[in-house]
């Protein structure tokens, strides 16, 4: 039997947290919007990470699948990117000049992504998905933008909903939302809004949180190319949460299309924070006209490590990795859930899986079974897709699948009574 | 960022709607209708229609402004709304015998339930009047959830992502209420359900009535395990977002 871990130290520090931060932790890393049900089964604070492996306050150690949500694709502390980043610290980061290193990671993410005839830096994904959006309504001079019912594209007011606190009605007036896969839906669309809409944004697949995630139908991108191409209409891709775990030169290449715009970040530098824009050249003068910057922007550390991890990415051929080895985890869990009788869904590129216990519709039973895991040291999250990132082993996929095998027995035990 | 039509449901499913709820907690409220037998229709031009029945010590409130004894017509939501906020006196249609109740038991109901609902603070240092009055909010506002994701426009966005299914809402112990969803229609249930889709409990009476007062937030409260979420969570996040509209309307 493994150890049940305990968070005194973690509870500690979210005392703290809570009398200065909001909430305590706020976002999709803290409690509330994490998910973390029981809240008794998480920790809340790290001390270190390397590899795959995550060290809460207390020292207990976890295999990550959360990845920092998608950032950690090669490993927490890749030398050869952290080498990467301090080579260019040493010399200089942020500057009145950009560095050399910008053109540098735009001309390797030209060489990298199909559909990139020029790159556009920032920071977050948020930030380049408001500047594709932005920048569709610039070169269109329309105001629509169509969305796919369980979409996630940031956090701006344009990407919430009109009953989310702080938005107003005018931040989503522009909104159009269609079922995913419902080309039919989206073509009806199009012809109700017959030379009004500036984009389609889309993830390259359906993965939202509670729903188990789904794959474009056969056809359905090529589908939705055509009627974008036709209509005048900017297509653009966020690529932010699966980039670089599909495919090295995107994931509309991964599933046969090209998009006008396609959105970078987590998975871009390995942890160092910037994000990227990638287009096609019919949009470049329409980008180059738009004011967009921030202040850390054009910090040459996140570029230089940008670099290191796409090389180092491309030489591995990472987007492989990741899918066996999310194919072969996957096979494990599935394997230890009919063990006690429990049907798990692995839903997705198994680079990027959702996991869900079918057997219970309200999903308390597998927030019983991800909090056993994690209380034995296996973090997933309740709701959320995982991510798989290059240093995972063999014997990290083994004993994830013998603590989920321990997990379910808990459970059914519990449930058997 | 509101509109009256949904006040107007508000006042008469939600507000008028915790008086069944006084009469069974309050001794006051319960004499005032003993023996009684009337029904009072409130029918509102572009809103809602309900009529509260006072019959064997008991009340309850329906939809549908008829069969009733005496009939209040308002020909807007705002003339009902300020029947409620007092600034507008309304003339029965029907049952000028049955008036009586109407401007003595039924006025001196509603002040019962406004000491409730608007509890100063010295009477909240009672904790038996602490407690009934923060059980009346708790059904005032789960009604209001209902009536918001129903009727308001952006409280029915919230409830068109809401699956099928029942919230389970408690504070301690004692206190269980819930919510269903049926294509994406809410109704108010005012007892523990027999099976949920998903729970939102308060650890505490205490810890319900600081968030009805605006005095915490549910999210910064699931860190501390203070609130509790738990299965198809999406359901409970659209309802606390309903939730932030009562607060709104109710203000």
């Amino acid at each position: 039997m493994k150890k049940i871990y305990t968070y005194e130290k973690s509870r500690e520090a979210f005392a703290r947290a809570e009398k200065v931060i909001p909430s305590g932790i706020y976002g999709h890393q803290g409690p509330a919007e994490g998910c973390y049900t029981p809240v008794e089964a998480f920790p809340f604070f790290s001390s270190r990470a390397s590899g795959s492996y995550l060290w809460d306050l207390d020292g207990n150690r976890f295999i990550d699948y959360m990845c920092a949500y998608g950032p950690n694709v090669l490993g927490y502390n890749d030398p050869e990117i952290d080498e990467a980043a301090a080579a260019q610290r040493a010399i200089g980061d942020c500057t009145t000049l950009p560095s050399t290193k910008m053109i540098e990671f735009a001309e390797l993410l030209v060489d990298t992504v199909a559909s990139a005839d020029w790159a556009f830096f920032a920071k977050n994904g948020n930030d380049v998905t408001t500047m594709a959006v932005m920048a569709s309504r610039a070169y269109t001079h329309r105001k629509k933008i169509v969305f796919f019912k369980g979409y996630y594209h940031g956090v701006a007011p344009w990407t919430q909903k009109i009953d989310y606190s702080g938005v107003i009605e005018e931040d989503v007036m522009h909104n159009i939302y269609v079922n995913w896969n419902d080309i039919e839906g989206l073509r009806r669309v199009f012809d109700e809004n017959k030379g009004q809409i500036a984009a389609v944004i889309s993830q390259p697949y359906m993965h939202g949180n509670f729903m188990d995630n789904e794959l474009p139908a056969e056809g359905f991108w090529q589908a939705v190319r055509k009627l974008c191409t036709d209509n005048g209409t900017v297509l653009v891709i966020d690529d932010v949460r699966a980039g670089f775990r599909l495919d090295i030169a995107g994931s509309d290449h991964y599933f046969g299309f090209e998009a006008d715009l396609i959105c970078f970040c987590k998975a871009l530098a390995n942890g160092y924070n910037v994000s990227a824009l990638c287009g096609k050249d019919f949009l470049k003068n329409t980008i180059s006209g738009m004011s967009y910057t921030g202040s850390y922007w054009l910090s040459a550390v996140p570029f230089a490590a940008g670099i290191a991890c796409i090389n180092k990415m491309k030489r591995i051929n990472s987007p492989k990795i990741l899918i066996e080895k999310g194919t072969k985890l996957k096979e494990g869990l599935i394997d230890a859930g009919k063990k006690y009788g429990f049907d798990l869904h692995v839903t997705g590129v198994p680079s990027l899986f959702y996991l869900r216990i079918a057997d219970d519709p309200t999903l308390m039973l597998h927030q019983e079974w991800i909090a056993e895991c994690v209380k034995r040291g296996i973090f997933f999250t309740n709701h959320h897709n995982h991510f798989i990132n290059a240093s995972l082993t063999d014997d990290d996929i083994k004993e994830t699948v013998e603590i989920a095998d321990e997990a379910f027995s808990v459970v059914r035990d519990r449930h058997d009574k | 960022m509101t509109d009256s039509r949904t006040l107007a449901y508000i006042n008469l499913f939600a507000v008028l709607g915790t008086l069944p709820y006084l009469c069974e907690l309050d001794s006051e409220a319960s004499a005032l209708i003993e023996g009684k037998n009337i029904t009072i229709g409130i029918s509102v031009k572009d809103g809602p229609e309900g009529r509260i029945v006072f019959k064997d010590g008991k009340c309850t409130v329906l939809e549908g402004a008829d069969p009733c004894d005496i009939k209040l017509s308002f020909s807007a939501p705002d003339k009902f709304n300020g029947m409620i906020d007092g600034t507008y006196t309304p003339i029965p249609r029907k049952g000028f015998l049955k008036i009586g109740f109407l401007t003595k038991n039924f006025i001196k109901l509603t002040d019962i339930l406004t000491k409730y609902l608007r509890a100063e603070k010295k009477d909240l240092e009672n904790k038996e009047f602490f407690e009934k009055s923060t059980l009346l909010m708790f059904h005032l506002i789960l009604s209001a959830i209902a009536q918001i994701g129903n009727e308001d426009k952006i409280g029915r966005a919230s409830a068109s992502y809401i699956v099928d299914g029942t919230v389970r809402m408690s504070a301690g112990n004692d206190i269980v209420l819930s919510i269903k969803s049926q294509d994406h229609r809410l109704t108010a249930i005012h007892s523990a359900p027999e099976n949920y889709t998903s729970f939102m409990s308060f650890d505490s009476v205490e810890t319900a009535r600081k968030l009805f007062d605006g005095e915490i937030n549910a999210v910064a409260c699931i860190g501390t395990g203070l609130v509790r979420v738990g299965g198809m969570i999406s359901q409970v996040d659209n309802i606390n977002r309903i939730l932030d509209r009562v607060a709104l309307y109710l203000a």
